[in-house]
């Protein structure tokens, strides 16, 4: 393929800007699909991902257009929306040359439009903005193009209007893609060099590798390495993606496809590395991406000991097609044998979880989840913490450092003043605020990880009213007076409901949970002490009474249905207790730690 | 696994009719609207038609609302009716609920002739305040007159008491057993109130017009039944039931052992060949289906044989017999072991169960936490 006629792109947007409507309608329009197989979000082909109608995984589609008399190859390179999966947006980023900015144009510059935007121009992307969902009865068009000049710094003339979900100015679209992006360079007989971007596991083939040629070419029978491992394999099939795998003889530089060739693990392949050819290498391998980061961990325990290794192999089987996410074996003495399992955030986590009851159908208690720490002991190493128990009693730690992000949110300008007031409660350092307009502001704090990702973005949503937006970076550990909260329930100590807070917030915390254990713990028919504590010294303190009595006084004929429906609903509540000493705790009281509440 | 179904020998008819709805009630009646007593007695009428031949039965209770609202001589057709549908076996036990209020001597006179030994009187309480509380129409006097006059014809008569009522002292509650004792009836009922949703009490309560009494003092009124009821000489043989010797309430307990019944009625519940129907609990939509031909039934479940075995353990536990071993394994055909090892050891150890080998029961502690132990047996 002549690389002149190539164009690679991917599509950034804020979440529900109609991204993934505009690369179905773009589908639709050259025939790369027909309408009857048209079916929403075509690239989302993971269940979770259609159902709360987010991408989590980057996908690819070749899509061909007819142009002046010649056909174009243009390479859909698609991206998650969320903060969550930075990552692999600039995974996907670097196998393109341009960009499709999409604005909301009711909506207008968010948070996650400018953070992605300014991934795509790191990566030295052409940008084409366009208004989406022109469509919309009310729009605020002129506004909109203010802020993505003032904003974004791109030229109001430049900005495409489009309606994805209407299709509307689709063929300006394509236009734009074939004059604006600059077709790929790189030599087809220059030595090869292929980016892996993606892998997924297939039953039948193993793992398909995603790349993108950058030099050279690939092809079935080509004895290829992997430059950061040194692995070698031969290749069976190339193909690229309309949008099902389709074969095809080559992949030159330039092209976007898949590469299968006779991997058996997906755990051999790094996302990020170079392909080359084993004969004929090349110098040096490309740029490459930084490993994910997980930054929120949490303990995952099945409620039935019998279901540990049920559980640890269906975290096999999702940690095949997700490198992103990870699971070692831990035990608590309150929950027995499980996993603590590390994600790149809280959407990742939630949608790891959902998978796991609904496709592996366990029962699970699930602890609260934590950020990963940093202890400086005195003899001068580092150590990781993923796990509030593994923090060691005082002794020789010298610095406790927690991650830090800087925030970025844009916020209608009346709700700078709270939003403020929150980021301070949380232990923000101010950064700066910008207008985007008369009536909306970017503002950028300094937070600790922790206190953004349990409920930011849910306070955020209810101050603004659901306007504002937020997005965030990590920039590193900084050191904190950090301490660990221990939750004793009559007398002992429960490892899983351990948490680490700032010094200065662990009394409210400590009484704050000891309330809400109280309300999630039921009565039993013994007094149950609850105990918030730092070291040996209790903080808080509240008591479940006793329950005295619990019988049903009425049970003749006419009752016995309902009340055995009752008691099974009783019962039904009690599968999800978990046995601690004497004490039954419900698997809810476990994430009662994460909630702030009220505070 | 087969299990033949006995044929029922207990039958229990619903009268639906009350002067008012107390504001704790959530039975199935009609208040004020006693213009429906003749139709409700054509539908009933109808309902026994099913049973298409006349059936002997050794239990028969009319349950209510408040079957003695009636006229005399409405009273009189739903007797002559019943008379002509069920056949009571020598030795049989025939119950009507009555309220203190209007039983007067014609009543009683017309039930005793229809072969009617055994009433049980919703007394309920006997402190002004609580009898107020409790929206009842009587007061303790009028108890006492009841008591006295039933017990010249029909000594085998029961009252029905109430505790754990808003701003009910202890030491009303000890007064109201004490009375209750004093008026030598054959059985007792002591029912902790709950607040059932759909009532009045319950309303109040969600919108904290009425406080319930804490566990504490519930409990403590429990505990006194539990102490003077069979100091008096009752003994309780089921969770909410004292009975002097020979006084227990017959029908009642073949609910307990799981046994089988006819139900007639709005509202009334029948189990007959493992399957469990409740009629309709509304009066109008109960009239209407019967009078159009078609089921008064409301719900209905088919229970398989486990679960009607743990359902028979569960109510059998509310007995003070408990569960014979060997007695479970004739109603049911289940082993007692395989079913509920892990439940029973359990409890044993907490202290709420006894195994006396042959069977399990309640201990005296296990009949204050009763629920917690059934649950672990469903």
């Amino acid at each position: 393929m002549n690389p002149r006629f190539i164009r690679n792109f991917s599509i950034v947007a804020h979440i529900d800007h109609g991204k993934s409507t505009l690369a179905d309608q773009l589908l639709l329009k050259t025939g790369t699909i027909t309408a009857r197989e048209f079916r929403d979000q075509i690239l989302d082909d993971l269940d979770v991902e259609r159902e709360r109608g987010i991408t989590v995984k980057a996908r690819a589609v070749a899509i061909h257009y007819r142009h002046q008399g010649e056909v174009y190859e243009l390479n859909l390179v698609d991206t998650p929306g969320h903060v969550d999966f930075h990552y692999e947006v600039s995974r996907s980023l670097a196998a393109c040359e341009g960009a499709l900015l999409l604005v909301d144009a009711f909506q207008g510059v968010q948070a996650q439009t400018v953070a992605n935007a300014y991934a795509a121009i790191n990566a030295n992307l052409v940008i084409i903005p366009c208004l989406n969902k022109i469509d919309l009865p009310v729009t605020r068009t002129e506004e909109v193009l203010d802020e993505i000049e003032t904003v974004l710094g791109l030229d109001r003339r430049d900005v495409l209007r489009v309606s994805g979900k209407a299709g509307l100015g689709i063929d300006d679209v394509f236009l734009a893609l074939i004059e604006r992006i600059p077709p790929p360079h790189g030599e087809v007989d220059a030595p090869l060099r292929a980016l892996v971007f993606d892998s997924k596991y297939d039953n039948f083939r193993g793992v398909l590798i995603y790349v993108r040629v950058m030099e050279g070419a690939i092809e079935p029978g080509l004895k290829i390495r992997f430059m950061k491992t040194g692995t070698q394999h031969e290749v069976l099939e190339v193909g690229q993606f309309r949008p099902n795998n389709v074969k095809c003889d080559r992949l030159t530089a330039g092209q976007v496809g898949y590469v299968i060739a006779g991997i058996k693990q997906l755990g051999n392949v790094h996302v990020g590395d170079t392909v080359t050819s084993a004969l004929r290498p090349a110098a040096q391998p490309l740029p490459g991406y930084h490993p994910p980061q997980q930054m929120v961990f949490c303990g995952m325990y099945p409620i039935e000991a019998t279901d540990f290794e049920k559980l640890r192999e269906e975290l096999q089987k999702l940690s095949l097609n997700d490198a992103s996410f990870s699971y070692t074996p831990e035990t608590s003495d309150a929950l027995g044998f499980g996993f603590r399992c590390g994600f790149l955030g809280m959407l990742h986590m939630e949608i790891i979880q959902q998978r796991l009851e609904k496709e592996a159908q366990i029962d699970l208690i699930q602890t609260a989840p934590n950020v990963t720490y940093e202890l400086l002991m005195l003899d001068g190493q580092v150590l990781r913490v993923d796990n509030p128990q593994d923090v060691p009693a005082s002794g020789g730690l010298k610095e406790f450092r927690e991650p830090v992000v800087r925030v970025n949110f844009i916020l209608p300008a009346e709700c700078i003043g709270p939003i403020m007031q929150l980021c301070e409660d949380r232990r923000g350092v101010y950064k700066s605020t910008e207008f985007l307009g008369p009536t909306r502001a970017q503002i950028v704090y300094e937070l600790p990880l922790a206190e953004v990702i349990y409920d930011m973005h849910d306070k955020l949503k209810s101050v603004t009213r659901g306007y504002g937006t937020m997005d965030y970076e990590i920039i590193g550990f900084r050191a904190a007076d950090l301490v660990k909260l221990d939750i004793l329930v009559k007398g002992n100590k429960v490892d899983a409901l351990a948490t680490i807070v700032h010094r200065s917030q662990a009394e409210r915390r400590g009484r704050n949970l000891c309330k809400r254990l109280k309300g999630e713990i039921s009565k039993h028919q013994f007094e149950i002490a609850l105990q918030a504590a730092i070291g040996s010294r209790i903080i808080a303190r509240e008591t479940i009474s006793a329950m005295r009595k619990n019988v049903t006084a009425k049970c003749y004929g006419g009752d016995i249905t309902r009340k055995r429906k009752l008691w099974a609903k009783q019962r039904e509540g009690k599968k999800r207790l978990k046995q601690f000493g004497e004490v039954e705790i419900p698997q809810k009281a476990f994430l009662s730690v994460l909630e702030t509440g009220d505070d | 696994m087969t299990t033949t179904f006995p044929e029922p020998r207990a039958a229990y008819i619903h009268v639906p009719f009350c002067a008012h709805r107390c504001g704790y009630c959530d039975f199935t009646l009609v208040a004020g609207k006693d213009h429906l007593i003749g139709e409700y007695l054509n539908a009933l009428d109808r309902e026994l038609q099913t049973l298409q031949t006349p059936r002997e039965i050794d239990t028969l209770f009319l349950g209510g609302g408040t079957p003695t609202h009636l006229s005399t001589s409405e009273l009189q057709r739903l007797l002559v009716l019943l008379s002509r549908w069920f056949i009571l076996a020598p030795g049989y036990e025939f119950s009507v609920e009555a309220n203190p209020a209007g039983f007067d001597d014609d009543k009683i006179k017309l039930l005793t002739h229809h072969g009617v030994n055994r009433v049980s009187l919703g007394a309920q309480a006997f402190d002004l305040q609580t009898l107020r509380l409790l929206e009842r129409d009587h007061i303790a006097e009028t108890i006492v007159d009841a008591a006295t006059r039933v017990r010249r014809r029909i000594a085998n008569f029961s009252l029905d008491l109430i505790f754990g009522v808003p701003h009910q002292t202890l030491a009303a509650w000890r007064e109201t057993l004490r009375r209750s004792i004093e008026l030598q009836p054959a059985h007792i009922s002591t029912y902790g109130l709950t607040y059932e949703k759909g009532t009045a009490f319950w309303s109040r309560r969600h919108h904290g017009v009425v406080n319930p009494l804490t566990d504490d003092v519930e409990r403590a009124m429990y505990a006194a039944a539990m102490d003077e009821l069979p100091a008096a000489g009752f003994d309780q043989y089921e969770l909410s039931n004292f009975a002097r010797p020979g006084g227990c309430c017959r029908h009642n307990r073949v609910y307990w052992a799981g046994g089988p019944y006819f139900g007639f009625g709005p509202g009334a519940a029948r189990y007959i060949g493992g399957r469990r129907e409740t009629n309709h609990r509304s009066v109008t939509t109960w009239l209407h289906r019967v009078f159009t031909g078609r089921s008064p039934i409301g719900e209905a479940e088919q229970l398989a044989p486990e679960d009607r075995a743990r359902e028979a353990l569960v109510l059998g536990l509310r007995r003070a017999e408990g569960v014979s071993r060997r007695d479970f394994l004739k109603l049911t055909g289940y082993v007692l072991d395989d079913l509920a090892t892990p439940a029973i050891r359990r409890h044993v150890a907490t202290g709420l169960l006894e195994d006396t080998e042959t069977g399990i029961r309640l201990t005296h502690k296990g009949k204050f936490f009763a629920d917690s132990v059934i649950i672990d047996f469903l």
